[in-house]
């Protein structure tokens, strides 16, 4: 049986020209970065990082373009993580999308919303818009049979 | 269960991760006249057409794809 | 010995019977009565493909009994006949059927036209099969999503070996209705499935048995129905191998219990160990007729082999002789059983379903009636990506005068002839008309039976095809379709507890849960007028717009002047589409840095951001739209003593120099972070309280606590209604339609003077030169109105009313409403049944705007 827990995390948003957030060097601290369109990449991190993170991000980013915008977002988002060995298995209740490769992220239709999920060690992470946090968060534990996780 | 669209950021998904923005066409026109032909007025070709999708529920950007309105296939 | 119940009476059940097996063996003879006539109807395909068979287990109605496994303890019950199946009172319609022609329903009862709605509770009563199990408790399948490279559909000789052979490729499913080799009834039939179901399995293909294929759709995709649970998957191609049945027979009396298909009967001998009869006759033209008598006669069954046409089947409640025309001339012979291997029908609904090239065909359903090497070669084939030569399911047997052609609905070979004399001349036309192929089978024994007829009474080649086959082939249930999905999807403000908590009553704004009132509206309207009140206005579409050509981009899309929005101001903003109608309004604030934020109703956000980042991807702008409705709850503190409250909360500078109307500025409120934004919306001095969502709550507590000097209460969507109608503020969508432009509702300031150009600007030129013929008004009524009533002059109706309340501020029933101009002019009263409506200025409250200026 998968588990679905909570996990706060930091979400920040820089928004550039496409070009320059090709070559920008990702941010340390543990951050995973989603390139979610040509010009916008969002990196998530734990939240004792975040701001750290933004600020990096941000000396970063101006260098290589300097009408760059960087963003904390994070209360916009809510990260769930179904882990487990069955964790893809699980998934499957949820969304058509085929979860990703170690490393990758993919977004999509999850539980009729869109979602980006973030392929981690020990299973996925599930990143919402945060209003559609309790809506995905019941259909995980009720179709896809998640036990809900200690907070 | 539905026609499936290529988005370049995020892939070949099912067309109910979009919303469909219409046949593409000019941004303005001229004049009065002309400008009612073009907000108005549709070729609705049989065949190839130019058109707007938008990944509503993935990268939430706009993509200009050509599909064929009898197969429904996306060309490009 | 395990036991069912078939109508209360206890039936024995053997090792591997089904239901129709077992009974059959007890002697069940009449398994369903017909829709409309009530005729006897017993075994017939003894496959899964007809539906003389069904029956409801266990409360669930529509299981078809010839493939429904037999377990120990089942209720079993038949649906059709009353008061029973045996003896059935309604089988009287079958002798005054010749005053029941086809489509005499539609005639009969027209007039007059009282008499419809009664005819029609009669006819349900005696139609239909089965009683829904209402009592039941909701159904929930689960829903799960496969992707393969390969979907084959049919676990036959012909699906295993494809699948085989596919595996080498790429991942394989395949699925099976029933469970593998379930359908064998010969030992080289056996042995070739055993063989390959281990070729298939050391391949590493996934088999579902129990496994329908209900559709099939664009992708290819398909769904498919087990006992357990819905699976749709996505593949790159499908590999449909479903095989193939006898041609459905049709002739006088061929609906008679003891008519079979060929290898239905061969099932229930062979595998059943059930003789069908004592004396059978078989007639085929088919090479699989010996086959089918030898497993007969394994029963102990006699059996007459012939083949020919066969003329009729004559018998009571059961067939007792048949007249074959055979070679040698007409013969009649006496029988208990009449068996059918005239010719093939494949059953090939799911691939008439799709034109897609990735969906091919392997086996018996495009070469009916291969042999075991043939079929297996054809799905090898078939996986490697080969065309497989269809052959053509012939010979298709001669349809007689009469016979029933549907079975499933009786309508009789005299019915389509009849139908046809009527005017309805083609296949599709045919079927709407007689419900031909619309039964329960849907058109698996008799569709091919409506384009011959149509084809050999010379329709043109586009009206005699078959006629088009929909998902889904079996009836699923309602739980099964649902896919999963048991509520509506709901977004949630941070605040949604403390709502729940405070009793509110939580309504479906559109994808929103929001408060309707927290129990008293009448009490949260005096608040939000008298005191403070505060609202929960986080659904908000909420957007940063920044980048370069941020201000570009607004002032091309909107028709407000945008550069001259100062910074710390803000303006009413108008969204229109390029045909100038009123998409969406909002609210635009200069942020002082060259970027906006910009807020739209709490509906139209997602249409929002799509609007703007496809006009910046034309334009090619370089713009940066970063959605703030997630990250950033709103809450509207509203009311005389509005600022009073803040005061008590903020050491920021509130004055009107500080936070203009309209205009914002970032203060702290109870220690959070906000950007106050002087809004009118309600009427009332006002501040919407934009700020991080992790904080709402805090700040939320922090305003009621703080407000309770003035006697705070929050206040919901009932509340908000009455208090914007009272300032005549429109609601999108229910006070507006779709092709209203600024002028009609009566916001044409919202327009900029100075504008060059903007999205909608021609279309607005081109009909603010035409005379206005609609237009929104505000209402005062003399009673209570109701809204959606239509309001009339002199008995014509020239409009609607929208919107109305009875309104303690306004001093009594008010409303908004369109009109219609006569001959160009607006009438200023009008009748809505009995109130008299009179045209009146809005606002109707405070109209010179001082409360919210405040």
């Amino acid at each position: 049986m998968p588990e679905l827990r909570d996990r706060p995390s930091g979400v920040i948003v820089c928004a550039a020209d496409p070009s320059a957030l090709d070559r920008l060097v990702p941010p340390g601290h543990g951050a995973r970065t989603l390139r979610v369109a040509p010009d916008e990449m969002m990196a998530v991190v734990a939240p004792t990082f975040t701001d750290d993170v933004r600020r990096e991000l941000a000396d970063r980013i101006a260098a290589l373009d300097d009408d760059a915008l960087v963003l904390d977002v994070s209360d916009g988002w809510r990260a769930l993580a179904l882990t487990g060995d069955d964790a893809d298995h699980a998934f499957s209740y949820l969304s058509a999308l085929a979860p990703p490769n170690d490393g990758g992220f993919v977004q999509g239709d999850v539980a009729r919303v869109g979602a980006k999920i973030v392929r981690e060690r020990d299973g996925l992470l599930l990143l919402v818009p945060a209003y559609w946090g309790d809506h995905v968060r019941t259909r995980a534990i009720e179709d896809a049979g998640a036990t809900a996780g200690p907070a | 269960m539905s026609m499936l669209v290529t988005c370049p950021t995020c892939g070949r998904r099912p067309s109910t991760e979009f919303s469909f923005g219409g046949e593409l066409r000019d941004v303005a026109s001229p004049d009065t006249a002309s400008d009612f032909a073009r907000v108005y007025l549709r070729e609705n070709t049989a065949g190839s057409q130019e058109e707007r999708w938008f990944h509503l529920l993935g990268c939430r950007r706009w993509v200009t794809l050509t599909r064929d309105t009898g197969t429904n296939r996306i060309e490009a | 010995m395990p036991v069912f119940r078939l109508d209360g009476r206890r039936i024995d059940i053997l090792d591997g019977d089904t239901v129709a097996a077992a009974a059959y063996r007890a002697g069940v003879r009449t398994f369903s009565r017909s829709l409309k006539v009530h005729r006897r109807r017993g075994l017939y395909c003894g496959t899964g493909d007809c539906a003389n068979c069904l029956v409801t287990v266990d409360g669930l109605p529509g299981e078809r009994a010839c493939v429904t496994a037999a377990l120990d303890g089942m209720r079993v019950e038949r649906e059709t006949g009353w008061p029973s199946a045996d003896r059935d009172a309604l089988a009287i319609n079958d002798s005054l059927h010749r005053l029941m022609p086809v489509g005499f329903y539609y005639k009969v009862f027209a007039r007059p036209r009282w008499l419809w709605p009664i005819a029609e509770r009669v006819i349900r009563r005696a139609t239909g099969t089965g009683t829904l199990p209402l009592q039941a408790a909701a159904q929930r399948t689960p829903t799960r999503f496969v992707r393969a490279d390969t979907l084959v559909i049919g676990g036959g000789v012909a699906g295993l070996a494809a699948a085989a052979i596919a595996a080498a490729d790429g991942s394989v499913l395949l699925a099976d209705e029933a469970g593998l080799g379930a359908a064998a009834t010969d030992g080289p039939t056996r042995a070739a499935i055993a063989r390959l179901t281990d070729e298939a399995r050391a391949a590493g293909v996934e088999i579902l048995e129990r496994h329908a294929a209900i559709g099939i759709y664009e992708g290819p995709a398909a769904a498919v129905l087990g006992p357990e649970e819905l699976v749709e998957v996505e593949a790159e191609r499908v590999i449909v191998a479903t095989g193939a049945i006898e041609a459905h027979g049709v002739f006088p009396g061929n609906d008679l219990p003891g008519v079979w298909l060929g290898r239905g009967a061969a099932r229930m001998a062979a595998l059943n160990g059930v003789p069908i009869g004592e004396r059978a006759v078989v007639v085929a033209n088919t090479h699989e007729g010996e086959q089918v008598a030898a497993a007969l006669r394994t029963a102990g069954t006699d059996v007459t082999l012939v083949t020919g046409r066969v003329l009729e089947a004559r018998g009571s409640r059961q067939v007792a002789s048949v007249t074959v025309l055979t070679p040698e001339g007409r013969r009649a012979f006496a029988c208990d059983a009449l068996v059918l291997s005239l010719g093939w029908a494949p059953r090939d609904t799911l691939l008439r379903m799709t034109a897609e090239p990735e969906v091919v065909a392997a086996g018996d359903v495009v070469q009916p009636g291969c042999t075991l090497e043939e079929a297996e070669e054809s799905g090898r084939a078939a996986a490697r990506g080969e065309p497989v030569q269809r052959r053509d399911a012939d010979p298709w047997p001669v349809a007689e005068h009469d016979g029933y052609v549907c079975v499933c609905e009786d309508v009789s070979m005299h019915d389509l002839e009849q139908a046809w004399d009527e005017g309805w001349t083609s296949s599709e036309i045919l079927k709407r008309y007689t419900t031909a192929t619309m039964g329960p089978c849907q058109g698996a024994l008799c569709s091919r039976h409506l384009a011959e007829h149509a084809t050999a009474k010379g329709a043109p080649p586009t009206a005699r095809g078959r006629t088009t086959a929909r998902p889904p082939v079996r009836a699923p249930r309602l739980g099964d379709l649902i896919g999963g999905v048991h509520e509506q999807v709901a977004r949630r403000t941070a605040l949604q507890d403390r709502h729940v908590a405070a009793g509110a009553r939580i309504d479906h704004s559109g994808v929103w849960l929001r408060p309707g009132t927290y129990g008293d509206a009448d009490a949260e309207i005096r608040a939000v007028r008298e005191r403070v009140s505060v609202m929960d206005v986080s659904t908000l579409g909420k957007f940063l717009v920044a980048g370069r050509d941020a201000r570009t981009l607004l002032d091309r899309v909107f028709p407000l002047d945008v550069g001259s929005i100062a910074p710390g101001r803000a303006r009413y903003l108008l969204a229109l589409d390029e045909a100038g109608y009123v998409m969406d309004d909002g609210l635009l604030a200069a942020l002082g840095d060259g970027s906006y934020y910009l807020t739209s109703t709490s509906g139209g956000a997602d249409r929002m951001e799509a609007w703007l980042r496809n006009w910046a991807d034309r334009l090619s702008l370089h713009v940066h739209l970063i959605d703030q409705t997630a990250p950033l709850g709103a809450i509207n503190v509203a009311g005389p003593h509005a600022r009073d409250l803040l005061a008590t909360l903020s050491d920021d500078d509130l004055s009107r120099a500080a936070i203009p109307y309209p205009g914002h500025a970032d203060i702290t409120v109870g220690g959070v972070p906000c950007r106050a934004i002087a809004v009118g919306f309600v009427g009332e001095l006002s501040y919407e309280l934009h700020h991080p969502r992790g904080r709402s709550v805090e700040l939320w507590d922090a305003l009621l606590g703080g407000g309770a000097a003035w006697g705070i209460r929050p206040h919901g969507l009932d509340a908000l209604d009455v208090l914007r109608l009272e300032k005549g503020h429109v609601y999108l969508a229910q006070d507006t339609m779709p092709d209203d432009h600024p002028a009609k509702l009566g916001l044409g300031w919202a327009i900029g003077s100075n504008k060059d150009e903007f999205v909608g600007k021609r279309a607005l030129e081109r009909m603010d030169a035409l005379p206005l013929e609609r237009r929104l008004v505000g209402l005062r009524f003399d009673g209570a109105p109701q809204r959606g009533h239509p309001l009339a002059v002199d008995g014509a109706i020239v409009g609607r009313i929208t919107s109305c309340a009875v309104s303690e501020a306004a001093g009594g029933p008010i409303g908004l409403g369109w009109l219609r101009a006569i001959d160009g002019i607006f009438p200023d009263r009008l009748r809505a049944g009995d109130v008299t409506a009179t045209v009146s200025a809005t606002p109707f409250y405070d109209p010179e705007g001082v409360r919210l200026r405040a």
